[in-house]
C-alpha cells in the first residue's frame, strides 16, 4: 500500500510539473507587458520627472521578462533562483495581482477559499443525503411507476445547466416568492456579530446553495442507482436471499457496501468538480468565491492571480485523483491486492 | 457493420416509414429498394422479391407473418421504438433538428441589426388588431413604437398593441377620457395626447418628461430638459374647432391650429431637439416628429426644420447621376413650393407641388429611393414609419419603400379605393371613405418578444439554435475522433504505447475543465481571430478536452474483444494490425460509442452554453443559446423581460432532455446485461 501511495504521488508531481509548465505556456500566448501593467499607477508622475523608461527597463529586468520561457517558468514556480534567492508558487509566492495591486495573492484568496469550500461541502452534504436514498430507492424498485419517474425527472435534472436552474430558482424564490435574496453576501451596513452574522450568511446562501444542490441531485440520483443495480445483481445478494436474510440486512449491509465502491469515486470526483462548477453559481449569485475571482480576475487581465488560481484547481482535481485511489484501496480490498 | 446500419437506421426509420406507405413507382421505387436494403438487410428485400415478386405493399405483413431469426440489431432497434419516451424524445429532437436546419433560410439573421424602439416588447401579435369596436368607425388611428390608439367616429378611443413599459401602461385609458367626446388623438413613444370637444387636452402614459400634464411636483428645476405643455393647452383653453393638427413623436407633443398657431411641448432633449428654435413661428401648416427633430410645413410653402442641419441636404438625380445638393435651394430654384410633409425615424420626406418628393436626413435603409409614380396621380397624403414611407396618392393607390425588415413596405398588391392610410413605425392601415379597414400591414408584433436591443427572440432562437448545435455536434465528433483513435491503438496494442496515451488520457482529465475552457477561450478571443475562426477554436477546444472518457471506454471494450476467436482468424490471415484494430474490432464496439456519443452531444451543448453564458463562449451579437440567457442574471431582467430567458431556456432544456432520453433509451437496448436488450 505504502508503495503504491509513492508511486502514485511521484507521478502526481510529475503531471503536477508537466500541467503547470502547459499552463505558464498557455497563459503566455496572452499578449501583455506586465512591466507596463505594473508601472500603470505611477506613470504619470514618472513620465513628469522623466524617468519612466529608466524605471520601466529596470522593472523588466527584475521581472526577466526578456528572459526565454522556459527560464521565466522556472522562476514563476520557484525552481531557479531570482538574484540567489528562490522566490516562487513552491516557495508560496502566487504572484502580484494588479487589480489590487498586492503581492500577497495569498492572503487574497482566502476569503473566497472559505466561502467556497463552506457552500461546496454544504452542498456536497445535501446533495448526498437526498441522493443515496433517492438512488437506494429506485434500485430496489426498478421498473416500477415511481422508478420510472424519477429517472424521467433525473434526466430532466442532468440535462438542465446550472446557470438555467439558478435563474428559474432565482424568479421563483427571490422574485416571486420573495423567499431569499437575489444576490449578495450579507445584508447591507449590517454589523452582525457572532452566531447572527452566521445567520445572516446562511440566509444569503441558501439560494445558491439550494440551486448547487439541486443541479447535481439527477446525475447523483442515476450514478447510485445503477452502481446499486450492479450491486443487487451479485451472487453474493442471491445467496444472502437464499440464506434467509433480512430484505433490509441484504440492501443496506451487503449491497450497499458493494455499491459504495463507485460511489466513493463519484462523490469525491464531484465534490472537486464542483470547485469548478461553483464557478457560475458564484458569478450568478454574487458570491465571493474562488469561482468569483477566477472570472473577474479573467475579465480584468489580471493573470497572474488566474494562472494561481488555475494551478489550484490543478493540483485539487490531481489530489482528488490520488484521494480516490486511496479511497478505492479503502473499501475494496481487492484494489489493493491488486496493485 | 451490423451496427453501423443501426446507427443510420435509427435516424431514417421515421422517414422510411412514412414512404413504405407509399405507392412507389419508378426511380423512386428504385431509390427505396436500395433504402431497404441497405437499412433492412438484402436477405430481408430478396426473401420478399422471391415470394411476391415486385409487390411491395405485402411486404410488412410477411415480416410479421413468417417467424425469423432477427439480427441482433434488429432486435435493438424494435425494443428502441419499444420505448414510447424514447421514440416521442427522438420526435421531439428532430422537429428541433428540422426547425434549426430550416429555420435561418426563412428568418436569415442580420448580426447588426438593433431596433431601439423596440426593446423589451413582450411576446404577442396584436399589434395590427383594430378592436371589432372601430369597424366603420374609424376617424384615425395613430401608432408610436409597439402601441397603436385609434378613434372612432362616435368618439371613443381604443388602444391596441404591445402598451406596457416598466414605468407605465398606455392601454389604461383614465376614466374622464372615457367619459368625454374625443376629436383628436395622437400616440407619442411612451404617452399619448387626445383632446376632447370641450377644448380639453388629455394625456396619459408615462409623464416624467413632461409629455404632457403640469410640472411635476420638485421638478420645476428640469426646464432645461424639459418644456412643460403651455398653459392655453393645460387649461383646456383652445377651440376646439380650430384644432387641426395633434402629433406626438419621442416623449414630445404638439397641436396645430387652423390659423397657423401651434403648441409644442416635451422633451426637448431627446425627443425634439431643435423644439426651442422652431417655437418662433406663427404660421404652421403642419408639424411632424422624427425620433430627434421637428419638422414644420409653413403656410407659404416652405419649410422649417431650424436648429438642425441634418435636413439641409438631400440627393436628386441629374441627368442619371446622383447629385449632392442643398434642398432649400434645389426647392426653390423652380419656385417649386412644398405642399406636404413626412418624417420617419431619422429623415424626412417633402412633397412638391409639382408631385415630387424629396427625402432628407439619415437615409441608410433606402428612405431616398423614392419609386415612380404612375402617371397622373398625385400624393395627397405621405407618412414615415420608422425607416419606411407609405404614400398614398388621390387614384386611392398606395406606394410604399425604405426598409421592409419587418415587412413594412410592402404594400398587399390588389389594394386599391384606400381614401386614408394611417402609418406606424412598422405597421400600415389603409382605411377606406366609409371609415372600414380594407387592409393593415409591416409588423403584428413578436411571437416570443424582443430582447434589449429590440432583436426578435424568436428569429435569435432559431439561429442560435443551430450555432449551439453545430458546436455541440462538431465537438462531440472531434472529441470521438480522438477518443476512437486512442482507445482503439491502447486497447488493442497495448505495452508502452498503451501506457503513454492512458498517461496523457489521465492529465487531459485532471485538467479542470471549465477553467481551462474558460482560459483557453479567451485567448483565443485576444488573438483577433475571424468570429469564424474562433468559433471553429471553442469546438476544438471543447473536443480536445474531452476525450478521455470515451478513449477509456473503447479501451476497456477493445480490450475484451481483442482476445476472441475473430481477431485470432482475422491474425491468422494475415490481416494488418491496424485494419484488425479499425475494421474488425471497432464495428464490435461501436454500439458503445454512440451511445457515449450521444449523451456527450448533449453535455457538449450544455458547456457551450455555459461558456457563452459567462461571455467566453460564442459573441455577442451572434445568437447561441448560451449567450442570449447572457443578460438575464439581473432580478429586473428576471421578473420583468421574462421572455428574453424563458424561451431560450425551454429550447435548450426541451433539445438536451430529448438527447439525453435518446442516449439513456439507446444505452438500455445496447447494454449486453440489460434485459430488454435481446
Amino acid at each position: 500500500m505504502l508503495k503504491y501511495i509513492l508511486k502514485r504521488l511521484v507521478y502526481i508531481v510529475i503531471v503536477a510539473f508537466i500541467l503547470s509548465f502547459f499552463l505558464y505556456t498557455i497563459y503566455n500566448f496572452i499578449d501583455i507587458d506586465y512591466a507596463a501593467l505594473r508601472l500603470q499607477g505611477q506613470e504619470v508622475q514618472l513620465q513628469k520627472e522623466g524617468r519612466y523608461e529608466e524605471v520601466y527597463q529596470a522593472l523588466r529586468q527584475k521581472m526577466r521578462l526578456d528572459e526565454p520561457l522556459p527560464m521565466r517558468y522556472l522562476y514563476w514556480m520557484g525552481l531557479a533562483p531570482i538574484d540567489g534567492q528562490f522566490d516562487g508558487l513552491l516557495q508560496g509566492n502566487f504572484g502580484y495581482s494588479y487589480n489590487y495591486s498586492t503581492d500577497d495573492v495569498l492572503g487574497l484568496l482566502k476569503e473566497p477559499l472559505k466561502n467556497t469550500v463552506f457552500i461546496n461541502i454544504f452542498a456536497t452534504i445535501l446533495a448526498l443525503g437526498i441522493t443515496i436514498p433517492l438512488g437506494i430507492f429506485c434500485a430496489v424498485k426498478k421498473g416500477s411507476k415511481r422508478d420510472t419517474a424519477v429517472q424521467v425527472g433525473t434526466i430532466v435534472g442532468y440535462s438542465i445547466p446550472s446557470f438555467i436552474i439558478a435563474i428559474l430558482f432565482i424568479w421563483l424564490f427571490a422574485v416571486q416568492l420573495k423567499l431569499f435574496p437575489v444576490a449578495g453576501m450579507s445584508t447591507p451596513n449590517s454589523n452582525f456579530t457572532g452566531f447572527r452574522a452566521f445567520l445572516d450568511k446562511l440566509y444569503y446562501m441558501a439560494l445558491p446553495l439550494i440551486v448547487m444542490t439541486f443541479s447535481s441531485l439527477g446525475g447523483m440520483t442515476r450514478y447510485v442507482r445503477s452502481s446499486m443495480i450492479e450491486a443487487l445483481s451479485m451472487d453474493c445478494i442471491r445467496t444472502a436471499r437464499a440464506k434467509g436474510l433480512k430484505e433490509k440486512v441484504v440492501i443496506y449491509s451487503h449491497a450497499w457496501r458493494n455499491a459504495l465502491i463507485p460511489i466513493v469515486t463519484l462523490v469525491i470526483g464531484w465534490f472537486l468538480g464542483i470547485f469548478s462548477g461553483s464557478l457560475i453559481i458564484e458569478n450568478m449569485f454574487g458570491l465571493n468565491g474562488l469561482g468569483k475571482v477566477y472570472i473577474t480576475a479573467l475579465n480584468t487581465k489580471d493573470y497572474e492571480v488566474a494562472m494561481a488560481l488555475q494551478m489550484f484547481y490543478v493540483v485539487l482535481g490531481l489530489a482528488g485523483n490520488l484521494l480516490i485511489d486511496l479511497a478505492y484501496g479503502l473499501v475494496d480490498p481487492r484494489v489493493r491486492v491488486n496493485k | 457493420m451490423e451496427e453501423n446500419k443501426n446507427k443510420n437506421k435509427k435516424e431514417d426509420a421515421v422517414t422510411s416509414k412514412a414512404s413504405e406507405n407509399k405507392k412507389t413507382t419508378g426511380a423512386f421505387a428504385t431509390l427505396s429498394r436500395w433504402f431497404k436494403r441497405t437499412f433492412f438487410g438484402g436477405a430481408n428485400a430478396l426473401y420478399n422479391e422471391m415470394n411476391n415478386g415486385d409487390d411491395e405493399e405485402n411486404k410488412d405483413d410477411d415480416i410479421f407473418a413468417v417467424e425469423k431469426i432477427e439480427s441482433p440489431g434488429k432486435q435493438r432497434v424494435k425494443a428502441f421504438f419499444q420505448k414510447k419516451l424514447a421514440v416521442g424524445a427522438l420526435v421531439v429532437f428532430f422537429a428541433m433538428f428540422l426547425l434549426m436546419l430550416v429555420g435561418p433560410f426563412i428568418y436569415p439573421i442580420d448580426l447588426s441589426y438593433i431596433e431601439t424602439s423596440q426593446q423589451n416588447v413582450a411576446p404577442g401579435l396584436n399589434m395590427m388588431s383594430v378592436p371589432k369596436e372601430m369597424k366603420g368607425q374609424i376617424k384615425t388611428i395613430s401608432s408610436n413604437s409597439t402601441f397603436s390608439v385609434g378613434l372612432s367616429e362616435d368618439g371613443n378611443v381604443y388602444v391596441w398593441g404591445h402598451t406596457k413599459t416598466l414605468l407605465s401602461d398606455v392601454s389604461k385609458i383614465p376614466e374622464e377620457v372615457k367619459n368625454a367626446n374625443i376629436i383628436h388623438v395622437a400616440a407619442g413613444t411612451d404617452h399619448i395626447i387626445a383632446v376632447g370637444d370641450d377644448g380639453k387636452v388629455y394625456g396619459w402614459g408615462q409623464n416624467a418628461n413632461g409629455q404632457y400634464g403640469p410640472i411635476p411636483e420638485g421638478n420645476a428645476t428640469l426646464g432645461f430638459l424639459y418644456t412643460f405643455a403651455p398653459s392655453d393647452v393645460l387649461n383646456g383653453n383652445l377651440d376646439p374647432a380650430q384644432i387641426k393638427q395633434v402629433v406626438c413623436g419621442k416623449q414630445v407633443s404638439g397641436i396645430v391650429m387652423n390659423d397657423g398657431k401651434f403648441y409644442i411641448w416635451g422633451n426637448h432633449s431627446i425627443g425634439a431637439t431643435n423644439l426651442a428654435a422652431v417655437k418662433k413661428y406663427n404660421n404652421v401648416e403642419k408639424l411632424v416628429f422624427t425620433t430627434e427633430y421637428a419638422v414644420l410645413l409653413l403656410k407659404d410653402g416652405t419649410y422649417s426644420t431650424d436648429g438642425t442641419s441634418s435636413f439641409d441636404y438631400t440627393y436628386v438625380d441629374v441627368n442619371g447621376v446622383s447629385t449632392r445638393v442643398k434642398l432649400r435651394d434645389y426647392i426653390e430654384e423652380n419656385g417649386r413650393k412644398v405642399v406636404d410633409i413626412g418624417a420617419a425615424g431619422s429623415s424626412a420626406a417633402f412633397v412638391l407641388d409639382d408631385g415630387t418628393v424629396l427625402v432628407s436626413g439619415v437615409c441608410a435603409n433606402g428612405e431616398n429611393i423614392v419609386p415612380q409614380f404612375a402617371e397622373g396621380e398625385k400624393i395627397v397624403n405621405i407618412m414615415g414609419g420608422q425607416k419606411h414611407y407609405v404614400a398614398l396618392t388621390d387614384k386611392g393607390t398606395v406606394y410604399s419603400w425604405g426598409s421592409n425588415t419587418l415587412k413594412q413596405s410592402k404594400v398587399p398588391s390588389g389594394i386599391s379605393g384606400v381614401s386614408e392610410i394611417f402609418v406606424g413605425p412598422f405597421q400600415t392601415y389603409a382605411v377606406d371613405a366609409e371609415g372600414d379597414l380594407i387592409d393593415s400591414w409591416g409588423l403584428k408584433g413578436y411571437l416570443m418578444g424582443t430582447d434589449n436591443f429590440g432583436r426578435d427572440i424568436w428569429e435569435r432562437i432559431v439561429n442560435g439554435g443551430r450555432l449551439t448545435m453545430t458546436v455541440g455536434a462538431i465537438a462531440v465528433i472531434i472529441s470521438s475522433i480522438i477518443g476512437i483513435i486512442v482507445g482503439c491503438l491502447s486497447g488493442y496494442f497495448g505495452g508502452w504505447l498503451d501506457m503513454l496515451l492512458m498517461r496523457i488520457a489521465e492529465v487531459v482529465s485532471a485538467i479542470p475543465f471549465m477553467p481551462f475552457a474558460l482560459i483557453l477561450s479567451l485567448i483565443v478571443a485576444t488573438m483577433g481571430l475571424s468570429e469564424i475562426t474562433r468559433i471553429i477554436l471553442i469546438m476544438v477546444i471543447l473536443g480536445v478536452l474531452s476525450w478521455p472518457g470515451l478513449a477509456r471506454l473503447v479501451r476497456g471494450q477493445v480490450l475484451a474483444e481483442r482476445e476472441k476467436e475473430f481477431v485470432t482468424a482475422a491474425k491468422a490471415m494475415g490481416v494488418v494490425e491496424w485494419k484488425i484494430a479499425f475494421k474488425h474490432i471497432l464495428p464490435n464496439v461501436i454500439s458503445i460509442i454512440i451511445v457515449s456519443m450521444t449523451l456527450d452531444f448533449a453535455s457538449c451543448m450544455l458547456t457551450e452554453s455555459s461558456l457563452s453564458y459567462l461571455g467566453f463562449g460564442v459573441a455577442l451579437p451572434r445568437p447561441t443559446w448560451g449567450n442570449m440567457l447572457n443578460g438575464s442574471s439581473n432580478s429586473v431582467v428576471i421578473q420583468n423581460y421574462w421572455w428574453q430567458w424563458l424561451f431560450p431556456a425551454i429550447f435548450l432544456m426541451i433539445t438536451t432532455i430529448c438527447i439525453n432520453i435518446i442516449g439513456d433509451a439507446l444505452r438500455d437496448v445496447m447494454d449486453p446485461k440489460s434485459s430488454q436488450g435481446r
